[in-house]
């Protein structure tokens, strides 16, 4: 091991007995900037009845995982994990820590930072060592790709999206090494999470979907909306959208790709309405076929995909509906 | 005069009147198209946005801002109802002769009410025999002791069914040189608001017939001096009047402007957006010289307006060149969205029907030349 | 209650397609695109001025930017805010969220004493979502990102509701506190005429780095640890094939090709 380098650190979070998928992402990766390195892979892992999720990490590539396993810790309690993670972080200066942007990360990752003294990138769709072996951060912006590094403070922080990286093939050969962590006492805390509730059941979670069908700002209206809807339906694809659809209404939040939406990696990905503006297409992290239907010929959006058709939505979607439902039926008689 | 640049607040009542108008305003357009009936919340809400206000002064409940703040707030709110921001103008218009010629009586009376919109201001003159020409009209009043009689007919009056202060203006019944101005009210015996028109655009304003049978009027309902009410009532309508065409008119062309834009800029011809075509670029330059123009015109006039000069030939020369300038975006506008120019569901046929509308409204454009032709003159 | 609303200038994000890069000089190319307040920012500032009413007390509003940021500050004041800080400075430029945050934290402490600060969860252009949890850090206050609704408040220990996956989190927090917050938490009200009057009387106070206790290294981009390294404009990603023919037959293209990919059973 380098004596330069410190180790490569990923924040895992719990999903109940389970490990948020892109804490395995991440530590996928992790692993992957770590021997570039020369160094270690770790995991830090706060909550409550840890062991399963602790056996999944070390699957997933980390070399060591810190625990802090306590009913204290049953949900989120920000000032107990920043003061867990700043300690440990001092103690082991890692180069570099990687933190999902779940609704934790997304809290959690900017006090850590701030309490350390170092620089944060946030919703990173890409990550890699540089020439110099700074973590080069990459983050969409403006139509191209911006590039951030954080040349001297230490660790290098980073939040990453899921869907950005693959999950990793579980190693559960690696041995597995697990220090417990002590949890400080709770009782002066000035922030507490007191409960999680769920509100809705996630539905077909578009980051699994095989085939999405997304609609953009072409789609002009809410009837628009409405026939891009039936596609997906008669389709069985699962439907997203751009930005715009979600600030008009037509679309709840957790249906946007993009930047600062999902990102997904379909099997197929059919836009509609789509003009291929950066934000979005950066959420399309892979994608088999990608098609585009628009009624601009000269849209940025037909230079990203594999089949490209010029019609407008609202007459030709009705058609291939219907085209497809006369298909169907052929096969089937 | 030469600093053509709007000051940082009245950038902010730009802003607070776009807010509106695209938050509250646009709700109704829909409604307003459909029935031509003026919606009695968009009035309150007008209220609550102290549109009404504007130009009553602070001492009587009022904003105090002017007539380059009314303005602003006027082209705002075209831009999405010229409907709306005529009626608007019209409640401007019933309040001016009542700041400028009322007693302190009379404005204590009427004006705090009508900053909140409690009550609401027209303006009577036009009559089936006198528009273009005010002294045709045919509207008498005789004298009994201290009270006045008046008879007669008033004809497309805006606001005429939904206001309750009115001014009306009347020929003295003996002498047919002297008109007096006097401030009416709903409810009063002889007067009521008859018939409705129904206009082919500005749908959603309320214009009609006023009836006047015998309508006694004590004397101090007199607004002005006896005798001298074409003043009272020109004065307004000259300024006030004109320069609330010119705001709407300012707004539809903005409206038509980047409605021309936008569908320009989305329609495929030949494998490009047609605003790569010269011809399409021509008119879209050809609306855009008449707004900027217009725009110079109607702020120049407000200025004035403001700094208690007469503007009533500025305003001519503005209410002409904007009103005809409007008609002409919204044909142009039209013709650049080709076959939907002529479908109900495209916002660009209201443009068209409402630019009708603004041309005779306050004095034709030709009754426009002849006053600008009289400053010409001398 | 003293309230500190923080708030960016941002480029009117229905202009935002102006903005590009430009892959000659790989640097971006700014247009016109006018500052307006972030969206998000005026739900915080209806969130403090409903406190304010509730409560009494005072709200100030603190922004880092430009001068033409003051605009923006000015509306916030036309829209009733007690006091307006602009901080402003050549030295600020260039600061990424963690000198942003650690120059606005020393304004507020400047500032005076406050029982909480809010900020909109994260701004139009950037959205790091940073800038208000490190804010919290450096004024050592405890912070809840994407508060939705305050739920209680009755003694100095506060219940707020914030977003969470797939639902909420009740939190408990005591003042003084920051709150980022959703626009699920309030409908802001419109920017009146009188409201704008009322703001001629209002000055802004414009702080530059002499009047804050920092050092140049601590601010702006120097006070960044992290820097933009490359921008690059991305680059065409796949060799398109146009369907053609009359929509019948582009249609009929279309099935077959979904139909080898297998997914039209």
């Amino acid at each position: 091991m380098s004596k330069d380098f410190g180790p490569v650190w990923v924040i895992a979070e719990q999903a109940g007995f389970e490990v948020e998928i892109v804490s395995l992402q991440l530590l996928g990766k992790a692993r992957e900037l770590a021997d570039e390195l020369g160094v270690a892979c770790e995991a830090v892992l706060l909550g409550r009845g840890l062991e399963g999720a602790a056996r999944k990490l070390t699957a997933a590539g980390a070399d060591r995982v810190y625990l802090a396993d306590d009913p204290a810790l049953e949900f989120y309690q920000p000032d107990i994990y920043r003061d867990i993670i700043c300690s440990l972080a001092r103690e082991n200066r890692p180069e570099i820590i990687l933190t999902g942007s779940t609704f934790m990360g997304r809290e959690l990752a900017p006090i850590v930072a701030a309490c350390l003294g170092t620089g944060l990138t946030a919703h990173c769709t890409g990550l890699r060592n540089d020439k110099n072996k700074n973590l080069e951060q990459q983050v969409p912006a403006y139509g191209g790709l911006m590039s951030i590094i954080c040349p001297e403070k230490r660790p290098q922080m980073a939040t990453v999206p899921r869907g950005v990286f693959k999950t990793p093939e579980p190693d559960s050969g690696r041995k597995e090494a697990i220090i417990h962590v002590p949890v400080p006492e709770t009782s002066d805390t000035r922030v507490r999470t007191l409960e999680v509730v769920r509100e809705s059941s996630p539905g077909i979670q578009i980051e699994d979907a095989q085939v999405i069908i997304a609609g953009g700002a072409g789609a002009c209206s809410p009837e628009g909306w409405g026939i891009i809807s039936d596609l997906a339906r008669t389709m069985g694809a699962a439907l997203a959208c751009t930005r715009p659809v979600v600030d008009e209404g037509w679309a709840p939040l957790d249906a946007m790709v993009g930047q600062s939406g999902k990102m997904v990696s379909p099997e197929v990905y059919l836009a509609v309405g789509i003009s291929g503006e950066q934000q979005h297409m950066i959420g399309i992290t892979g994608a088999k076929l990608m098609i585009a239907i628009n009624n601009d010929p000269a849209s940025p959006v037909f230079q990203q995909v594999d089949l490209g058709v010029v019609e407008d939505c609202r007459e030709f979607l009705p058609l291939l509906i219907s085209k497809i439902r006369a298909h169907r039926h052929e096969k089937s008689s | 005069m030469i600093d053509f640049t709007f000051t940082e607040e009245q950038e902010m009542f730009r802003k607070a009147s776009r807010e509106f108008a695209e938050n509250k305003v646009a709700l109704f357009v829909p409604e307003m198209e459909k029935t031509g009936k003026t919606p009695p919340e968009l009035v309150k809400a007008l209220a609550e946005a102290e549109m009404l206000a504007i130009t009553i002064p602070e001492e009587y409940g009022g904003l105090g801002l002017g007539f380059v703040a009314r303005m602003i707030a006027l082209e705002e709110i075209s831009r999405i109802s010229v409907a709306t921001a005529m009626m608007l103008q019209v409640f401007a218009l019933g309040i001016d002769p009542i700041v400028r010629f009322g007693t302190e009586a009379q404005k204590k009376e009427y004006l705090p009410k009508l900053a909140t919109g409690e009550r609401l201001a027209s303006v009577a003159v036009t009559e089936p025999t006198g528009g273009s020409d005010p002294t045709g009209g045919r509207t008498i009043y005789s004298k009994d002791g201290d009270c006045y009689i008046i008879t007669g007919r008033k004809c497309f009056i805006t606001n005429a069914h939904i206001a309750d202060t009115l001014t009306v203006v009347a020929k003295d019944e003996n002498n047919p040189k002297a008109f007096s101005a006097f401030l009416l009210e709903k409810g009063m015996d002889g007067f009521k608001a008859t018939h409705e028109e129904h206009k082919v655009g500005m749908k959603g304003c309320n214009t009609g017939e006023l009836s006047l049978d015998k309508c006694r009027v004590s004397s101090d309902r007199l607004l002005g001096e006896e005798g001298k009410g074409l003043r009272v009532s020109m004065t307004a309508i000259g300024d006030v009047g004109r320069g609330g065409m010119v705001g709407c008119a300012l707004g539809l062309q903005t409206a038509c402007l980047e409605s021309a834009v936008k569908f320009a800029g989305e329609r495929i011809l030949y494998g490009k957006p047609i605003s790569n075509l010269q011809t399409i670029q021509n008119k879209l330059a050809d609306m855009k010289i008449d707004l900027e123009a217009g725009r110079l015109l109607a702020y120049r006039a407000a200025a004035m307006q403001d700094r208690g000069e007469r503007s009533s030939n500025e305003y001519a020369v503005a209410k002409y060149f904007t009103t005809e300038a409007a008609q002409k975006a919204a044909k142009m506008a039209a013709d650049i969205h080709g076959g939907y120019g002529c479908m109900e569901e495209y916002p660009v046929t209201r443009y068209l029907r409402d630019s009708f509308v603004l041309g005779p409204s306050a004095g034709t454009s030709d009754i426009m030349k002849v006053i600008i032709s009289r400053w010409v003159l001398g | 209650m003293n309230i500190v609303v923080c708030v960016k200038a941002v480029p009117d994000p229905k202009q935002i397609s102006k903005i590009r890069i430009d892959p000659a000089t790989k640097t971006l190319t700014r247009s016109d695109a006018p500052l307006v307040m972030n969206l998000l920012d005026r739900h915080a500032l209806e969130a403090a001025l409903e406190l304010k009413e509730a409560c009494g007390g005072s709200v100030s509003v603190i922004s880092m930017g430009p001068p033409a940021a003051g605009s923006v500050v000015k509306e916030c004041m036309a829209l009733g805010a007690d006091r307006g800080i602009l901080m402003s400075d050549r030295a600020f430029g260039g600061a990424d969220a963690f000198a942003t945050a650690f120059t606005l934290s020393r304004g507020i402490e400047k500032a005076g004493p406050f029982d909480l600060v809010i900020c909109g969860m994260a701004s139009s252009d950037g959205a790091t979502e940073w800038v208000g949890p490190q804010v919290a850090v450096f004024l050592n206050i405890p912070a809840v990102t994407m508060v939705r609704k305050i739920e209680n408040r009755q003694s100095s220990e506060w219940i707020v509701i914030a977003d969470w996956q797939n639902g909420y989190r009740r939190v408990q927090v005591r003042l003084p506190a920051l709150f980022t917050v959703t626009r699920e938490l309030n409908r802001p009200k419109a920017l009146s005429f009188s409201g704008i009057i009322k703001a001629r009387k209002k000055v802004i106070e414009q702080w530059g780095l002499d009047a804050i206790e920092a050092s140049e290294e601590m601010v702006g981009a120097r006070g960044s640890p992290t820097i933009v390294s490359e921008i690059s404009p991305v680059e065409k990603r796949r060799n398109v094939e146009m369907l053609s023919g009359n929509a019948e037959e582009k249609a009929d293209k279309l099935v077959s090709r979904l139909a080898e990919a297998g997914i039209i059973q």
